[in-house]
């Protein structure tokens, strides 16, 4: 409040106020007030004459200048031409009434250098006329005294003496006839015609007017601030609006970078090189040395001569990589080689090597005569060194002890070692012209092509029988011995050697039968010839229509039973129902009804069959057998005696089947034909059933619907569990007695009603209601339940949208090394330690796509931008997230 | 006939160095890795659960006052180094890298409520109950140890004495000017002992003021009759009022877009507004349990920081209803002002136990140059995680904070009473015409008018 006084008291200096628009009054009177202080300061004013009021001045019909000081000066030389104009006392300074305060008049002169700052006068400056009119009223006291004076002294009325001085400012100013008619200012400037600065000053009021003149009231302060106000921030708003498209840009970015071009302030070693200055004595003396003109100069001229003689063809230089990466790789193969030899363990490699090595050798000695003779001078001191030594003649330790256990403990290794030890010092100790004879070792694969040559007939085959007949009866022999110390003499240790032996007795002892029996079958085989078709049929089965499969039979001779298993379900009808005969056949045997048929099937069996062991055993064994001679067959017999060995094949395979039958009852397999084998006529009149007939009868004993039904009531009385059923509790409800004669109480019954009618009502909601052979779980998965997000997360408006963004993986194991950086980018990349400074504004087209936007930044490296097409293509779910997180603010 | 080999360049198999990585040839035929969603959702789930355990943000105390921390001040062009002055008069310049105090400005009488540098960080201006302001020479202090010049008291270049006690001051961004408020608003200039222009709107105390760093000429000032007020200095007039329910203790312009700024609000929540649109505000941050004291944002406009009187320090992102992170100690009490650092990767706050603390602004940030390699890795188990962390147990991983237990209850009490309110509303709107109670979101519910 004490400035506001202040303010008010300057107010009554002379000063010149004036706003420019009323829209800025107050911020304008603010630094009239400002100024005025400053003047009072300086404490000099030009004094101004007296200003003409707007009123008046509207009447006349011009308007004051707007500003300038000049200007000013102008109208004050008019208003000095033209008249002078007295106004009446200001209301306040007449002192009526009480009205208004009284305010003591702080004047004071202002020095005639003053200068006028360009404020415009105005309509306001009530203080300042009051300050004029000040200076009148002084003017026309003295007038008055004066008067006064002349009347007392001579004596006349005042009038005479009052009227000289104004008539003179009246005849100045008025010439010419003029009465009624008004005066204009055109008038008024007529007399000054072709005085100097007339032409300025027509111009000037041509000026006036055409300019509008209209000026409005001042409106109060609080109105007149807001106003300021308002426009202030419309205009601030509409300044802060040009950021808007570089924010948009920036919040929709995927990410933002910052501080990307920074210099590190990292130097190259050239430029660190050339700021080099020598320090250390040593350094010094460096330099002194180098720094030497002429030596500059030479080696300036002469490393230009050195550079070129060292220029050297792009093709020489090729060929010479070429040439070394090519002797390098060689020589790294030789290494490797080296390396792979060098680990290869087995013993007889290394003794072929080295044989080997030896006949080159010898071969090389035939070729130079000076290394063989160095050879054989290596040959004959080893000879004499073997000589005397005997090294190998069974004379070191180990031979020794060897020898005196006996040869025939040890084992083949010992034996072969030992021999060959004698045979080396055969050959050291034998004569050189001998030297080159070679060891027969290899020998022993002879007997194996043997084996495999396809032009070997049953004797062969019998004589490697009876070998593994021997041998396995020799092992069997052999393995009686038990250790009696040790671990091994334990007991349970025992126990378990002796199951262990027992089995694997009871194999060898099969394996031993079996080789019996294929001998045997051989000896058969070579004997009958074509008898064994009679046998073949196998009457005890009464195979009708066993006869005429046979030659459907025949191409398919070759088949194992393995094969032929799997062929029953493939092959032709025809040839199934045989492989079904045969298996009824079979599984005939354990029905109680066919007793006899059994007993006559065992009893021709029992020769064959004499103890069927485990049965994988026996089947491999026939198998073995089989196939064995099968291949015989092929070889050099007809297709006659193919049948035969069809037949055969059958035969065992029936006959395989009865074993297992009485093995193990429970083969599925024969299980599932049993409905079938009662259905089985054995009438001449059988007809083949469809296939639709013979899958329902195939399942005629399993009802699947059934038991599909069944599951799936399982499934909804597990998930919607059935109430319990009311049961009487005596004296539950209600008295005994009562409960007796009505039953069971309604509210019980009630209950459960209730609660089935809700599991009703349940199960018609599930999902599986209508589907009668779907059975859907409505049970709550916990461990499936955490992978799945519980609402849609808030960017996204569908589904899909989100399920789209998660599809693809960002992973680097996914994903090539190209991308991944797009993918995995964070909003924000700054570094630590650069400092960010405050948006800075730059044009930016607001309709512009997002990616000419980035490279007009340039705050990106190059290589983004060079991938910034796939990067969009990958990016796409990203940026749509970001804009949508970063466009909306999130709403509360 | 045509043999197809199966070769390869040597180029490709053979490193440079022995240290160089071996390259890894890839088939991403996504038929063959079919679980690729499996995997990345249990690296998410590891990546939060890591990024809980590395979560220590707080780097290291500084102190050396003798009294509260009142005010802090920022040298924007040079990082190692905050301006902290304290209720005592005291204002010191820290090291945050030795955490040290390099230097004093003794002087001031009475609490030192405002400090601010200017932007080519030559000179810090202060100001306070003392009714002055003083402008300092910020000395040279990279090459100096913090030892040596411990004891150094640095003298002030210019003391203007005003009329009145100051609130708060700031400096224009990239010119000589800055403003201080208390009674009125003031905007001096460097060379100028008395102010070259005064603002006043209504009779009450401002209380902050901030210059807008995008669009220097704009500022904004709160004071206590819950009023934001906007300036323009090219208008040289106010130019819009906004009165809120409760009063702003501070506030904080984006300084990536220059039309938003954030209010710190007494009613623990902090508004994000447009200065085009004072009418609601864009978002409201709420979490905290006590009036919000402070509020700086990140140079990167995507976070800003608060300090609250509930003994804690929030982080929040610029469109985020909720904090990301709460800072507390044991030993912090009441928080009164909060600066994120110019690099935007810490934060320091002063608090009334007479230290600055200095924070992570990524709690579980790695401090120190990473390997391009650590690098690649972070970034990919961040953007994995932040594609999984709508799953619940991503969620809930990421979200957990522990709270001190004050806090923790103060916070469950709010919601207590937020939920009473929020129910008696809806009765009252229940048992009313229909339309008779029009329903007004709480954002602008806050607001009770804007002045012209």
């Amino acid at each position: 409040m004490e400035k506001k006084n202040k303010m008010e008291k300057h107010g009554r200096m002379k000063a010149h106020r004036v706003s420019k628009t009323p829209n800025f009054r107050k911020s304008d009177t603010k630094k009239k007030k400002k100024k005025s202080m400053k003047e009072m300061k300086g404490g000099r004013r030009e004094k101004s004459g007296p200003h003409l009021p707007s009123s008046f001045l509207k009447e006349i019909g011009i308007q004051k200048p707007i500003s300038n000081s000049s200007d000013q000066v102008e109208g004050d030389d008019e208003s000095d031409d033209l008249y002078e104009y007295v106004e009446k006392l200001p209301e306040e300074e007449r002192k009526e009434n009480r009205r208004f305060d009284q305010v003591e008049n702080y004047d004071y002169e202002l020095p005639e250098e003053f200068e006028d700052e360009d404020v415009p006068s105005d309509e306001e400056d009530d203080g300042e006329e009051d300050d004029g009119e000040d200076d009148e009223e002084e003017k026309g006291d003295d007038a008055e005294k004066h008067v006064r004076m002349l009347q007392s002294i001579t004596g006349l009325p005042a009038k005479a003496f009052e009227d000289k001085p104004r008539k003179d400012a009246v005849l100045s100013d008025i010439h010419g006839d003029f009465g009624q008619e008004k005066i204009s200012i055109n008038d008024l400037l007529d007399p000054l015609h072709g005085t100097t600065g007339y032409s300025k000053l027509r111009k000037r009021l041509h000026q006036l007017e055409k300019a509008p003149m209209a000026i409005q009231a001042p409106l109060p302060k609080v109105e007149k601030e807001k106003l300021e106000r308002k426009v202030a921030y419309e205009q601030s708003k509409k300044d802060i609006t040009k950021w808007e498209p570089l924010v948009k840009r920036n919040r929709e970015a995927p990410t933002l970078f910052f501080g990307e071009k920074i210099n590190l302030g990292v130097n190259t070693v050239g430029a660190i090189a050339a700021g080099h200055e020598p320090r250390t004595e040593f350094e010094k003396k460096m330099a002194e040395l180098i720094g030497v003109p002429e030596i500059r100069e030479a080696q300036k001229n002469d490393g230009f001569k050195i550079l070129e003689l060292n220029k050297v063809s792009i093709e020489d230089v090729r060929d010479r990589q070429n040439y070394l990466a090519k002797m390098r790789s060689l020589l790294f193969r030789h290494e490797m080689k080296a390396k792979h030899i060098k680990n290869i363990k087995s013993k007889t490699y290394h003794r072929i090597l080295k044989k080997q090595r030896q006949k080159t050798a010898s071969s090389e000695i035939n070729v130079d005569p000076e290394e063989a003779k160095e050879l054989a001078i290596k040959q004959e001191f080893k000879r004499a060194e073997e000589r005397m030594t005997l090294k190998h003649k069974n004379s070191s330790k180990w031979a020794k002890r060897i020898l005196k256990r006996g040869l025939k403990a040890q084992d083949d290794g010992t034996r072969t070692a030992i021999a060959d030890q004698l045979h080396q010092h055969a050959l050291l100790t034998r004569k050189m012209n001998s030297m080159n004879e070679n060891s027969s070792s290899d020998e022993s694969t002879n007997d194996d092509s043997d084996y495999l040559s396809p032009g070997s007939d049953n004797e062969g085959v019998s004589k490697i029988l009876n070998k593994a007949k021997n041998k396995t009866i020799k092992a069997m022999e052999d393995e009686d011995e038990i250790p009696k110390s040790g671990v091994f003499s334990l007991p349970f240790m025992e126990r378990g050697l002796k199951k262990q032996k027992d089995a694997a007795f009871e194999e060898a002892r099969l394996a031993l039968e079996e080789y019996e029996l294929s001998l045997g079958k051989l000896g058969e085989d070579d004997e009958t010839g074509p008898s064994t078709e009679i046998k073949t049929g196998r009457r005890v089965f009464g195979g009708i229509k066993l006869q005429p499969v046979r030659p459907n039979m025949n191409h398919n001779g070759s088949d194992s039973e393995g094969d032929f298993e799997i062929r029953e379900e493939e092959d032709l009808p025809k040839v199934e129902i045989v492989q079904q005969d045969v298996h009824i056949r079979s599984a005939l045997v354990p029905d109680d009804d066919i007793e006899t048929g059994q007993e006559t099937i065992y009893k021709e069996f029992g020769d064959i069959v004499k103890n069927p062991g485990s049965k994988t055993t026996y089947d491999v064994a026939i198998f073995a057998s089989d196939s064995w001679r099968k291949c015989k067959q092929m070889g050099d017999k007809n297709p006659s005696e193919n049948v035969k060995a069809v037949d055969d094949n059958i035969a065992t395979s029936s006959r395989d089947s009865v074993g297992d039958e009485y093995n193990s009852d429970s083969e599925s397999e024969l299980e599932m034909v049993d409905g079938f084998l009662s259905s089985d006529p054995k009438s001449d009149d059988y007809k083949l059933p469809s296939q639709d007939d013979l899958i329902r009868r195939a399942f005629a004993g399993d009802d699947v619907e059934m038991e599909f039904e069944k599951e799936k009531m399982d499934v909804l009385n597990e998930e919607n569990p059935q109430p319990e059923k009311p049961v009487l509790l005596p004296g539950w409800g209600q008295w005994t007695h009562i409960q007796r004669k009505k039953g069971i109480p309604s509210v019980i019954t009630e209950e459960h009603e209730r609660a089935k009618r809700k599991r009703d009502e349940a199960l018609k909601k599930r999902k599986d209601a209508h589907l009668k052979h779907v059975i859907i779980s409505e049970k709550i998965d916990k461990k499936a339940e955490k992978l799945h997000a519980n609402t849609l997360p808030f960017p996204y408006t569908s589904k899909d949208v989100y399920e789209q963004s998660i599809r693809m993986p960002i992973g680097p194991d996914y994903n090539p090394a190209i991308s991944i950086g797009a993918l995995n980018r964070p909003a924000v990349v700054k570094r630590t330690g650069v400092i960010i400074k405050p948006i800075k504004y730059e044009d930016v087209d607001p309709h512009g796509k997002y990616e000419e936007s980035k490279v007009t930044k340039t705050t990106h490296k190059p290589k983004k931008n060079k991938h910034a097409e796939s990067k969009k293509s990958i990016q796409k779910p990203m940026t749509k997230k970001a804009k949508l997180a970063g466009g909306k603010v999130s709403r509360k | 006939m045509k043999v197809k080999v199966i070769s390869r360049s040597t180029d490709d198999f053979t490193r440079e160095r022995s240290q160089d990585l071996q390259k890894v040839f890839r088939n991403y035929d996504p038929n063959i890795r079919s679980q690729e969603r499996a995997v990345e959702y249990t690296r998410a789930l590891k990546a939060a659960k890591l990024e809980k355990i590395f979560a220590r943000p707080f780097i290291g105390a500084m102190d050396g006052h003798i009294d509260a921390v009142s005010c802090m001040a920022k040298n924007p062009n040079h990082l190692n180094g905050i301006f902290s002055g304290s209720v005592d008069g005291d204002i010191r310049l820290w090291s945050l890298t030795s955490r040290k105090t390099v230097c004093h400005f003794p002087g001031h009488q009475g609490n030192v409520r405002g400090l601010s540098v200017s932007t080519d960080g030559e000179t810090l201006v202060s100001c306070g109950t003392d009714s002055t302001v003083r402008l300092w020479t910020v000395p040279d202090y990279r090459n100096k140890s913090a030892g040596e010049s411990a004891g150094n008291a640095v003298a002030p270049i210019a003391v203007y004495v005003w009329k009145h006690a100051f609130w708060d001051v700031d400096h224009q961004w990239g010119q000589n000017i800055f403003a201080t408020v208390g009674a009125q608003v003031d905007i001096w200039d460097h060379d100028r002992s008395e102010p070259v222009n005064t603002f006043k709107w209504g009779n009450d105390t401002f209380i902050s003021v901030r210059f807008n760093p995008g669009e220097p000429d704009l500022f904004a000032t709160t004071s206590s009759d819950r009023s934001i007020i906007l300036y323009d200095l090219r208008m040289s007039s106010p130019a819009r009022k906004l009165i809120m329910k409760t009063r702003c203790n501070s506030l904080s312009w984006n300084p990536m877009e220059p039309m938003n700024f954030t209010a710190a609000n007494e009613d623990t929540n902090c508004y994000s507004y447009d200065a085009r649109k004072l009418d609601e505000p864009k978002c409201v941050h709420a979490d905290h349990v006590s009036a919000v004291m402070d509020i700086d944002y990140s140079p990167t406009g995507r976070e800003f920081v608060t300090g609250s009187y509930d003994r804690t320090v929030r982080i929040f992102n610029y469109n985020g209803d909720h904090s990301k992170e709460i800072y507390h100690t044991k030993r912090m009490q009441r928080v009164f002002c909060v600066k994120y650092t110019c690099d935007g990767s810490y934060v320091i706050s002063g608090s009334d136990d007479t230290n600055l603390r200095l924070w992570k602004a990524k709690a579980s940030e790695q401090l120190g140059i990473l390997l391009p390699r650590e690098r690649r890795k972070q970034e990919y188990l961040d953007a994995v995680k932040d594609r999984y962390k709508h799953l619940p147990e991503v969620r809930r991983i990421v979200r957990h904070r522990h709270l001190p237990k004050p806090i923790y209850k103060a916070a469950n009490l709010r919601r207590t009473m937020i939920g009473a309110e929020r129910k008696k509303d809806q009765r009252r709107r229940a048992h009313s015409a229909p339309g008779s109670m029009p329903v007004q979101p709480f954002r602008k519910r806050r607001i009770i008018r804007e002045e012209e």
